[in-house]
């Protein structure tokens, strides 16, 4: 699946997405996991899992005591109108202060890059090979926001 | 009035170029049609019945005369030669072609206007008293709070995908015209024991279906909170309001489900962590938002205080009893013209008749005009001198009738001959009462009432705060009609009570007839519609409608 980090179309991405129903692969830790499972698994010697995946009811809170543990957060965008992601990203990044990978999950379009990155989101989990000139063209097109604790990433 | 800034230039400027390039990538087949519906709605781009409609964005009803001027040239550019002024104070173009949305966009943005957010499930314009500035009841001027509300809300990065459209409104006087209690968000500025300025914060008002008055969810706010608290709001909402359901998605659902209180514990909790947060504002930049909405120009105090005409002249006197009310400065007047004019449906405004009232602005009222949730236009400052001279201007543009908050000024919402959602013609229905009560005189002795008329469940004609609302139905195939009476959209909103079941279209204008012979048999005096209302109930309405029907 072609994935998109800052700006730039990335290949060799190695992290996998482990089903609450799989089980747990060993001596991997770039694995997303639920958010119940990882919770669950917080008191297990065989925990390794390094990334969660978020659906759009989780709360973000729970996250907050292993903010410094976590290596990747996805964001799942069950549709591109979908907007709790973007609360969520927005809560992630400037009340809990997670400061590794945040991606969106699911169905993310090109038009919707540049507000996802306002809120905090920087790698984009495409199902089809964006168009990286347009994907451009679009997060550069507005330079300036109303609402300037949302930054412009760069 | 507001004046653009650089940045505020170039982003409606990019926002432009934007559209015109998401329209190419969707006639190259290159955006799907779910996805370019969702982008042309916060571009304000419905598809309707027969055609594209665009909504433009009149941000707070302000005005300029070029920015008029501007919307009667796209009118006959870009239209028919007309446009209609809707209920949240904007103004919808009914046939404008698809390959030119983004020039019609291009000549807005250059006059400092655009129609972002004007659809879709997002922050809508914010509305306001359409008197805001000019009126002596006022606490404070609202607009430049709607104008810090506007730039907040537009492109917000949170708030663009919410569970469903978002309406704040605004009153800066304790006399409400903006009808905060049936918004999702309703802001009254107030004073406490202390003289300090704040707002009553209401939330969960709104017509549609399932129509709810809306709570107070905080007493008191200090002004300098305002962006922080409204940011909680929307945050709990967007992120517990449900999605599951479109008809049950909108905030008022959310607020009743859990019960005021819970929701405002909800919000409170969310307010204590983020009121540093997000949406912080200065106190510098309100107080140039400020500066930016100053007073009309002192008059000379040698000019009249009375327009002599109103003596001589029984049309004028008319028209200036119905159509003009108290300027807070005594040498002028604050002029309604009204958009409901037999002859063309309510809130229609021509290429023509939009040009002339934006040169009679320049002329008489400091080149601002206003629009009205009642889809009437104002001229907000004219000289109490001048008045007969606009008066005689505006008879010859068919924009005299002397109805303001009279029967024939009804609200009514586009209906079936425009929209896809509705289920009943309301255009019909306005000619038919037109037709029926064409006596002004008779409307004058009636005193002030209101007739709002929404073509479905929607309510998009608030027909649930109209001292008569009629909804319109579909049965069996076939267009009727339900009345509800004692509706109110003032300081103590109240939805109407239904009169008895639904009648025939044929039968419409009988039954205002009789509703309003009843009103005339029990009023006291010059008692008003809605006082009898009170006084009597519905049970003496019904028994005439219904007895004589049957």
């Amino acid at each position: 699946m072609p994935l998109l980090r800052n700006g730039e179309l990335v290949c060799n991405d190695n992290w996998i997405l482990i089903e609450d129903e799989s089980d747990l692969p060993k001596n991997h830790s770039t694995m997303l996991i639920s958010l119940t499972r990882y919770l669950a698994l917080q008191h297990s010697e065989t925990n390794s899992a390094v990334g969660v995946l978020l659906t759009p009811t989780d709360d973000v809170h729970l996250l907050s005591p292993h903010k410094r543990k976590l290596k990747l957060i996805g964001i799942e965008f069950p549709s591109f109108t979908e907007g709790r992601g973007y609360t969520q990203a927005r809560l992630l990044r400037k009340r809990i202060g997670y400061q590794g990978e945040l991606r969106a999950f699911g169905d993310i379009r090109e038009d919707q890059v540049s507000f996802m990155q306002r809120n905090g989101i920087d790698s984009f989990h495409f199902a089809d090979q964006p168009d990286k000139a347009l994907v451009q063209q679009l997060v550069s097109r507005f330079k300036t926001g109303y609402q300037p604790s949302y930054q412009y990433p760069g | 009035m507001y004046q653009y800034t650089k940045e505020d230039r170039a982003l409606v400027q990019s926002r432009v170029a934007e559209f015109r390039d998401q329209v190419e990538r969707y006639r190259d087949g290159k955006l799907d049609e779910d996805e370019f519906k969702q982008l042309r709605l916060r571009n304000g781009l419905y598809y309707q019945r027969h055609a594209y409609m665009l909504r433009v964005a009149i941000p707070y009803g302000v005005l300029s005369s070029k920015q008029l001027h501007t919307l009667g040239r796209i009118a006959e550019q870009y239209d028919k030669g007309y446009g209609h002024f809707t209920t949240r104070q904007n103004i919808q173009y009914n046939w404008p072609e698809l390959h030119d949305v983004p020039d019609l966009l291009q000549d807005l943005a250059d006059v400092d206007m655009h129609a972002i957010q004007t659809s879709g499930n997002c922050i809508r314009n914010t509305t306001t008293d359409p008197l805001a500035g000019a009126v002596a009841d006022e606490i404070e001027d609202p607009r430049p709070w709607c104008e810090l509300i506007r730039q907040w809300s537009t492109l917000h990065p949170e708030f663009n995908w919410l569970p469903r459209k978002f309406k704040i409104a605004v009153t800066g006087s304790a006399n409400d015209r903006a009808a905060v209690q049936v918004h999702d968000i309703g802001l009254r500025l107030i004073k406490n024991d202390k003289g300090e300025t704040g707002f009553e914060v209401l939330v969960g008002g709104g017509l549609g279906r399932t129509p709810y008055i809306g709570s107070v969810i905080n007493e008191f706010l200090p002004t300098a909170d305002l962006l922080t608290y409204l940011n909680a709001i929307l945050r709990v909402y967007n992120q517990e309001g449900r999605r599951d359901n479109l008809y049950k998605a909108r905030i008022k659902i959310l607020v009743n489900a859990k019960g005021i209180d819970a929701f405002k514990k909800r919000v409170d909790l969310e307010w204590a962590q983020s009121r540093f947060e997000d949406d912080t504002f200065t106190k510098e930049h309100i107080d140039q938002l400020k500066s930016q909405f100053p007073a009309p120009k002192p008059l000379a105090t040698e000019l009249p205080e009375h327009a002599s005409e109103v003596n001589s002249n029984p049309l004028f006197n008319q028209w200036y009893q119905s159509n003009t009310t108290a300027h807070r400065d005594s040498r002028r007047r604050i002029v309604f013209i009204s958009l409901k004019s037999a002859t063309a449906p309510a809130g229609d405004a021509t290429a023509e008749q939009m040009q002339a009232i934006a040169k009679l602005a320049s002329t008489f009222s400091d080149s601002e005009i206003r629009s009205t949730h009642e889809q009437n236009l104002v001229l907000p400052h004219v000289p109490v001198g001048d008045l007969y001279a606009l008066w005689k201007a505006l008879v010859k543009e068919n924009l005299a009738t002397a109805n303001i908050g009279k029967l024939s000024d009804m609200i009514v919402c586009p209906g079936l001959d425009f929209c896809s959602l509705a289920n009943a013609g309301t255009i019909t229905i306005y000619d038919q009462i037109n037709a029926r009560f064409d006596n002004l005189d008779y409307q004058h002795e009636l005193g002030d009432i209101s007739i709002k008329i929404s073509g479905c469940m929607n309510a998009c004609g608030h027909h649930h705060v109209g001292d008569i609302g009629i909804l319109g139905v579909e049965k069996n195939g076939a267009e009727w009609y339900q009345l509800t009476l004692g509706g109110h959209a003032g300081n103590k909103a109240a939805l109407g009570k239904r009169l008895g079941k639904a009648i025939p279209q044929s039968d419409v204008a009988d039954a205002i007839e009789h509703i309003l012979q009843t009103f005339i048999d029990q009023r006291h005096e010059q008692e008003s519609f809605a006082s009898t209302f009170e006084r009597i109930g519905l049970e003496p309405f019904k028994e005439n409608v219904y007895a004589t029907a049957a």
